[in-house]
């Protein structure tokens, strides 16, 4: 227990981060009580429960990231897990599926064992070479071909959102050319889920509050125009203001936060066509207000992935 | 001794094992609390099932819920015999009422006449997922007999696909655990007591 606590610590950067993380959550608690009080509505009772969450995840979050590196390895593998789980129990796959299905929960070790050993190649054909061969060919010693393309495509792909993406991440945290010459993986972690967390929150900010021309009306009607931009602008300000984390400077900084807004945005616009062919509004209910797992993890597991090969290019050829 | 080994297999470990990994949620499970003697009845499509139920009884009493098994199945050999005597804590009866010194009726009777609760799955063995079919009339002897304990329906929501009929293999799947509120039969009449509880059933099923 005492190595655990020994091994935290904290650079002033991420202790600042911290600070403003828990100052945001305090501002929106007493904002979203006080507007109860004077006007209350729906929306406030879901955002006074959506804070709530957020409360609880960011707690989470913090505890898993500055206690100690493998803790927030076994934390980021069960983030994936319970991504690969919400969407199993989702997609009404065939029963002769179950023996593949587990050797697709098992890829979520490997993938993260690769990580934490910092196996850069490894890491990353895993998944997209490896497991796009195996898996279907599990499926096919399964013996049933009725249905088996749809099969075939769902589960390579659920493994590229729910772990390749999120062990993105993880891989951030000792990778040895981000824990090098005043670079700190992190604190590029915490930038990361900072801007697309930001991005999330400032789209739906704006949407709610200017929305009028939709951008995808057949998909999801919640995203509009001036959302999207709105939550772009916002974000690539947000990223620039917490830019004291990353090493880039202020050009590269722009471009990066610009480009996540767009990834996450993506991100979320790929699930809400998931969630609108399954029929279902929310993933599922583990996150009050906030509806699944994935509804969450959505943006994190299109720009995780991203973030980290920009990042490794500027590092590399500057 | 039986009671700490309950606690720990069920209460602590299957918990914890459904709760984490299997991702069943308990929904309503706090009807149990308060009360000392009741029946439960639950749909069945998987051995899992058991598991399920046996995880949501408050560690206080788990001594004394007895999943009731049919022997033919579960009483094969001895030490099948002794697994489910002592880590399940269930209570073997003969399927059918051939033989009258072990009518399988009177068995669980007594059990009920011992203030030991019970688990029973009146649709008689492991069914078709999401298709509930006619109870058992046993249930209704039961009841018949023992009308002042609290009947309360539990609908296993997907719990099979974790563990499907046939298959070996334990897989996560979000699932639900429903507890209903105590049946409130009109009569007691046979007819009434058995669409009671299936009326009861389908109302948690929605």
């Amino acid at each position: 227990m005492n190595k655990i606590f020994n091994s935290v610590n904290l650079i002033p950067e991420i202790q600042w981060v911290i600070a403003i993380i828990l100052a945001i959550l305090v501002f929106a608690t007493i904002l979203f009580w006080f507007w109860n009080r004077i006007n209350p509505s729906n929306l406030v009772d879901e955002m006074q429960l959506r804070t709530r969450s957020w409360w609880i995840m960011c707690i989470i979050f913090l505890f898993a990231s500055i206690v100690h590196p493998v803790v927030t390895y076994l934390a980021l593998g069960f983030l994936s897990f319970l991504t690969l789980r919400e969407v199993y129990s989702l997609l009404n796959l065939r029963e002769v599926d179950r023996s593949v299905l587990f050797f697709c929960y098992l890829s979520i070790p490997i993938q993260y064992y690769f990580a934490f050993k910092g196996y850069y190649t490894l890491f990353l054909i895993f998944i997209p070479v490896f497991m796009f061969i195996i898996v279907p060919f599990l499926l096919v010693l399964t013996g049933e071909t009725k249905d088996i393309i749809r099969s075939m495509c769902i589960l390579p792909t659920s493994l590229m959102l729910g772990v390749f993406g999120i062990s993105h991440l993880a891989l951030l945290i000792n990778f040895p050319e981000m824990n090098s010459n005043g670079v700190s993986g992190k604190a590029l972690l915490l930038f990361l889920i900072f801007i697309t967390e930001a991005n999330d929150i400032m789209q739906f900010v704006w949407g709610k509050i200017f929305g009028k021309h939709k951008i995808l009306p057949r998909v999801s009607p919640n995203k509009t125009w001036e959302g999207f931009i709105g939550g772009v602008i916002s974000t690539t300000i947000i990223g620039c203001l917490m830019g004291f984390l990353t090493p880039l400077n202020i050009w590269q900084l722009i471009a990066i936060s610009s480009s996540m807004a767009v990834f996450g945005f993506m991100g979320d616009a790929i699930m809400s066509a998931v969630k609108r062919d399954f029929g279902v509004k929310d993933m599922s209910s583990a996150i009050p207000g906030h509806g699944g797992i994935l509804d969450r993890v959505d943006s994190l597991s299109t720009t995780a992935s991203p973030f980290f090969h920009l990042i490794y290019l500027i590092l590399i050829t500057s | 001794m039986k009671k700490i080994i309950l606690i720990i297999i069920y209460s602590i470990f299957w918990k914890n094992f459904l709760k984490i990994f299997i991702g069943l949620k308990y929904v309503n499970e706090k009807t149990l609390k308060n009360k000392k003697q009741f029946i439960l009845i639950a749909n069945h499509n998987s051995h899992m099932d058991t598991m399920a139920i046996m995880s949501a009884i408050p560690s206080r009493y788990i001594h004394k819920v007895h999943p009731i098994a049919a022997r033919d199945f579960f009483g094969g050999s001895l030490f099948k015999k002794i697994l489910m005597r002592y880590l399940v804590n269930a209570t073997l009866i003969q399927r059918d009422r051939d033989d009258p010194n072990n009518d399988p009726i009177d068995s669980m009777d007594k059990m009920l006449k011992k203030s030991r609760s019970l688990i029973l799955f009146p649709e008689g063995s492991r069914g078709i997922p999401g298709v509930m079919a006619k109870f058992k009339k046993g249930l209704g002897y039961l009841i018949q007999r023992n009308p002042e304990i609290n009947v309360i329906p539990v609908y296993l929501d997907n719990v099979y696909k974790t563990l499907p009929r046939g298959k070996n293999l334990i897989l996560p799947y979000n699932c639900y655990i429903k507890f209903g509120d105590p049946i409130k039969f009109k009569s007691m009449e046979m007819d009434d007591i058995l669409l009671s509880s299936e009326k009861a059933m389908q109302k948690l099923m929605k």
